[in-house]
């Protein structure tokens, strides 16, 4: 361990780098061993062949490439791990250095307030080594964050017309840069992964076999038979695991969209994993088409940014778009780290560009020079066509919330927020472990992931449709999932809930608080995706939970296992979730306390709180207690075998205690929460002010930065941690005792509240009648369009062409005659004519030497007397 | 009177022969007999050559070598028929030139 821990000397962020490619070159391992294991099939009794087929896993191939790829990725968790702690140590040091930096000159500053005289002076230049030492500190932080934990090539460089010099042109690059979030992410992908690889071995085991029988696709000659595909199942994963990690990763926009479009692909070919099934093609297709939509707005963000701002990196693009915090004349007063807005003063022009002035509405963003931070003299330049990086610039301001929201309008996509939220309950066609892997760690993550990493470029307003749009969709996710009775549906609406969360905490400032629910739901909720798989596997592949009940003493470890997920994500204290959610309910409440407005940005989420703690009690006991509902089901139903048991112990143990800190009943003091922290961006402190946690110590004071106290969102966030968590708590509950009264107690009936609302029923059954609106408003008018298309093409276009076609087919049937009996007839005419003369001419050719002989002397004669007659002729004329 | 034998008498003989070789060829159904006719015509023209050269001085030389030629000449195609009849009796085991009819149209 400590070798590995000293691997990559200077260059500890490739341990991130080297996690990442793993997964990669177990993809492409078992690519090629696939490829030349069918080339070796067929010469597998030659002694070449043999070694060949042999080499590249032989009968045993579907086995050796689960192996393949569960290592790779199981190496890709240690290596993240290790660099993981290696960035964490060395963050806690300079943040340690600064932070006690900071709080001396806080009590300096405290007491030149009382000081006089000498004593005055001699503070002043002891604050001031200070302020050195602290800036010195600060300095040799960020020096180290940018040798140790970053780096990029260029990958792309697309230079002018006819020019081909090396350092011209725009530069597409690959790189990475590790901050605290992309580490624990790391490894949350990677742990998670490892576990749904090795739950997968026993789930999948079926696709072992030669020939698969699949059930639920009928052939004219039964069910279908097809080829086990253990293989390809875990290549994709890998590929999947790549994609994500490299989405992590990335430095640059450009390299998050090509994970971004591998991370659609891996998910279109897992949900269609079982692509005979009309249901998993059309939910691939589904999913695909979804998240299309939204990678279509993600395109614009791009290339507005790209056009405006002139750069795919992340850190330029924000170093652009948001004031820096110091510059050349020293502390950025008021605005730093936010976005400047202002109006360019066309009639104030100076030599260098044009004035810039500020103003809260402004037409205009102003655009930093991202190094060096040279103080600002209210000057554009006017060179407005090409975005010099190091220059002061002006961008619209519309252009900037258009490319926010356009960036938004991806994360929607793939993290199925509402109005795109249809695609992901669909997604459960897909083998359970990966609708685990897909709404845990890779797919649906990348969305708030991705929302979270380009914060700075989001403004007031797209973070306030961030906001609404995760609020719209945790309540009406939520509601729907309370209506549903296919386990799996349940767990997918629970997720969309649960990004709707994360969403809205990111929209209302609570940046920490959302990325941390991320981490915790994804164990959580990889817990009970693999704990519903191996229900199913146990009760052999049944869905249904009307199907189910009672087999709690079937399935204990299941059971168990999943009611630690079901208490985490319904936020009962302690449980891994209480941290996270309280987080977010406290910033929603913070919000709405300084803009009443938004009231709903609370009210939404405390009313979910409550139906999520009722859904998943109610799937929990739906499935695990009372009387089986099905007693054939409940016969054969059986534990799942210790690769799936396994996982699901460990993914307990992580929802239970992965976010515990010190003291564990204090919801602030979660460690990883603390961890996440590191990350935040300065502009999440500008935009929705700072607490300093430092100086606190978790309880007593706090001061505020750069946005007034009286409309600071954090601080009332803080102050009113706990009444909100409480609040919540009481709904929660509330929740559990009325699912418990209803599936457990049967003091209601739940067949009674169906009948008594039988159209509220229908609409939620209906999923809200989303995919009944998509498929009026979309998709009937596509079909219609495409009919009306298609009649043109019948009628207009293959009328017109039929027409030519028969004209032409008239023309040369005439043409046919013509050639048939005029020149055909001239030709043989000519010939008959030959024919008949020589058939007449032939009788003359008897064959009889002596009438040949008759002939000659006859014309001989004939000839003698015509001369003699001509010769008479010629004397006497 | 007195019966000067003269041209004409020669070219009537000529004629007579001539015509006796026709008739010859053409009746004779023996390839022999043919063959004969064939002579017959052939010195036909010989009296006729000769007796030119004789009465008309212009073609005294020429009327004679012609005369030779003509000889030679039914010397030559007699040795060719002869054989042609040879191989056709061979064949056929007779001299019946109608029964040579390969040639029919």
């Amino acid at each position: 361990m400590m070798n590995l821990l000293l691997l990559f000397g200077e260059h500890p962020g490739w341990f991130f780098v080297v996690a990442t490619l793993l997964p990669l070159l177990s993809f492409v391992l078992i690519l090629l061993a696939s490829a030349l294991w069918c080339a070796g099939r067929a010469y597998r009794n030659t002694p070449g062949g043999a070694a060949l087929f042999n080499l590249c896993g032989g009968e045993e191939r579907g086995r050796t490439a689960a192996f393949v790829a569960t290592g790779a990725i199981a190496l890709a968790f240690v290596f993240s791990l290790v660099g993981c702690i290696r960035f964490s140590v060395q963050q806690h040091s300079f943040e340690t250095a600064i932070k006690q930096h900071e709080k001396a000159l806080h009590e300096f500053a405290q007491k030149l307030k009382e000081a006089k005289g000498e004593a005055k002076e001699e503070l002043e230049a002891k604050a001031k080594s200070e302020k050195e030492k602290l800036e010195d500190q600060e300095k040799r932080w960020a020096d180290a964050r940018k040798t140790y934990w970053q780096g990029h090539f260029d990958w792309l460089r697309i230079s002018p017309k006819g020019i081909a010099d090396a350092d011209s042109g725009t530069v597409l690059q690959l790189g990475f840069k590790i901050d605290s979030l992309s580490a624990i992410m790391f490894v949350m992908v990677t742990f998670i992964a490892t576990l749904i690889h090795v739950f997968s071995i026993g789930y999948m085991s079926d696709e072992l076999q030669p020939e698969v029988e699949d059930h639920q696709v009928h052939t004219a000659h039964g069910h279908l038979h097809r080829r086990g595909r253990f293989g390809r199942f875990f290549m994709y994963l890998s590929l999947f695991c790549f994609s994500m990690l490299n989405l992590v990763l990335a430095d640059n926009l450009f390299q998050v969209f090509l994970s971004w479009e591998l991370v659609g692909v891996c998910s279109y070919l897992l949900i269609g994993f079982y692509n005979e099934r009309q249901s998993a093609s059309n939910a691939a297709n589904k999913a695909f088409i979804t998240n299309r939509i939204g990678d279509a707005g993600f395109i614009l963000g791009m290339l507005i940014l790209w056009t405006h701002v002139g750069t795919f990196n992340m850190e330029e693009l924000f170093q652009r778009v948001r004031a820096p915090l110091n510059d050349t004349h020293g502390a950025v007063e008021g605005v730093a780290g936010r976005i400047v807005r202002g109006n360019l003063d066309p009639n104030n022009t100076t030599k260098a560009g044009q004035r810039f002035t500020i103003a809260n509405d402004g037409s205009d963003v102003l655009l930093f020079p991202h190094r060096p931070p040279e103080h600002y003299h209210a000057i554009v330049p006017r060179v407005a066509e090409n975005p010099k990086p190091d220059q002061h610039g002006s961008m619209p301001y519309w252009m900037l919330v258009a490319a926010g929201l356009g960036i938004f309008l991806g994360c929607v996509g793939k993290s199925a927020q509402f109005p795109l939220q249809v695609w992901l309950p669909d997604a459960m066609e897909g083998p359970t472990p990966v609708s685990a892997l897909i709404h845990a760690a890779t797919m649906v993550a990348a969305g708030v992931y991705l929302v979270g990493r380009c914060y700075p470029l989001f403004t007031y307003d797209a973070l306030l449709v961030i906001a609404y749009t995760g609020g719209i969709t945790l309540f009406v996710a939520a509601t729907i999932a309370v209506v549903m009775t296919d386990i799996k549906k349940v767990l997918a609406y629970s997720t969309v809930s649960q990004l709707g969360y994360m969403m809205l905490a990111l929209g209302v400032g609570g940046w920490v608080a959302g990325l941390f629910h991320l981490v915790t739901h994804a164990f959580f909720k990889a817990l009970l995706f693999l704990g519903s798989g191996s229900v199913i596997h146990g009760c052999h592949h049944e869905q249904e939970m009307t199907k189910m009940g009672g087999l709690f003493p079937k399935m204990k470890i299941t059971a168990l296992t999943m009611l630690a997920g079901v208490l985490a994500i319904s936020g009962i204290p302690l449980f891994t979730g209480w941290y996270s959610k309280d987080a977010i309910l406290a910033q929603a409440f913070g919000f709405i306390y300084v803009h009443p407005q938004h009231l709903l940005l609370f009210l939404l989420p405390l009313a979910t709180a409550g139906i999520t703690a009722f859904y998943m009690s109610r799937m929990w006991l739906m499935t695990f207690t009372g009387k089986p509902r099905d007693e054939h089901v409940h016969e054969h139903a059986h534990e799942s075998p210790w690769p799936m048991t396994v996982p699901l112990i460990v993914l307990g143990i992580c929802s239970v205690g992965i976010a515990w800190g010190w003291p564990l009943w204090d919801a602030e003091a979660s460690f990883l929460e603390a961890n996440v922290h590191h990350a935040q961006y300065p502009a999440v402190l500008a935009d929705f002010g700072h607490i300093d946690y430092s100086l606190s110590e978790h309880h007593g004071e706090y001061w505020v930065a750069a946005k007034d106290e009286a409309q600071n969102e954090r601080v009332f966030a803080y102050r009113n941690h706990h009444l909100a968590g409480n609040i919540a708590f009481v709904l929660v509950a509330i929740g559990i005792v009325f699912a418990g009264a209803i599936y457990w107690k049967r003091v209601l009936d739940p067949a009674e509240a169906k009948e008594q609302f039988p159209r509220l029923h229908a609409f939620l059954m209906d999923k809200w009648r989303f995919d009944r609106l998509y498929s009026a408003v979309f998709v009937r008018p596509c079909l219609i369009v495409g009919h009306w298309f298609a009649a043109f093409d019948l009628r207009a276009i293959d009328g017109v062409i039929h027409a030519v076609a028969r004209s032409a087919m008239w023309v040369s049937k005439w043409d046919g005659l013509f050639d048939h009996h005029i020149i055909d007839g001239v030709v043989n005419l000519v010939g008959n004519t030959i024919y008949g003369v020589g058939a007449r001419l032939r009788s003359v050719q008897t064959g009889f030497l002596r009438s040949y002989v008759l002939f000659l002397v006859l014309a001989a004669a004939g000839i003698f007397l015509a001369l003699a007659y001509f010769v008479r002729m010629a004397m006497a004329g | 009177m007195t019966f000067a034998v003269g041209l004409n008498h020669f070219l009537l003989l000529g004629a007579f022969l001539f015509v006796c070789g026709a008739v010859c060829m053409a009746t004779k159904r023996n390839a022999i007999g043919i063959l004969m006719g064939v002579e017959l015509v052939l010195n036909a023209a010989t009296i006729n050559f000769v007796a030119y050269a004789h009465y008309n001085p212009i073609f005294q030389v020429e009327g004679q070598v012609f005369a030779l030629f003509v000889i030679v000449l039914a010397a030559a195609e007699a040795a060719i028929a002869l054989a042609i009849v040879l191989n056709f009796y061979n064949n056929h085991t007779t001299v019946d030139v109608d029964t040579a009819e390969e040639l029919k149209g």
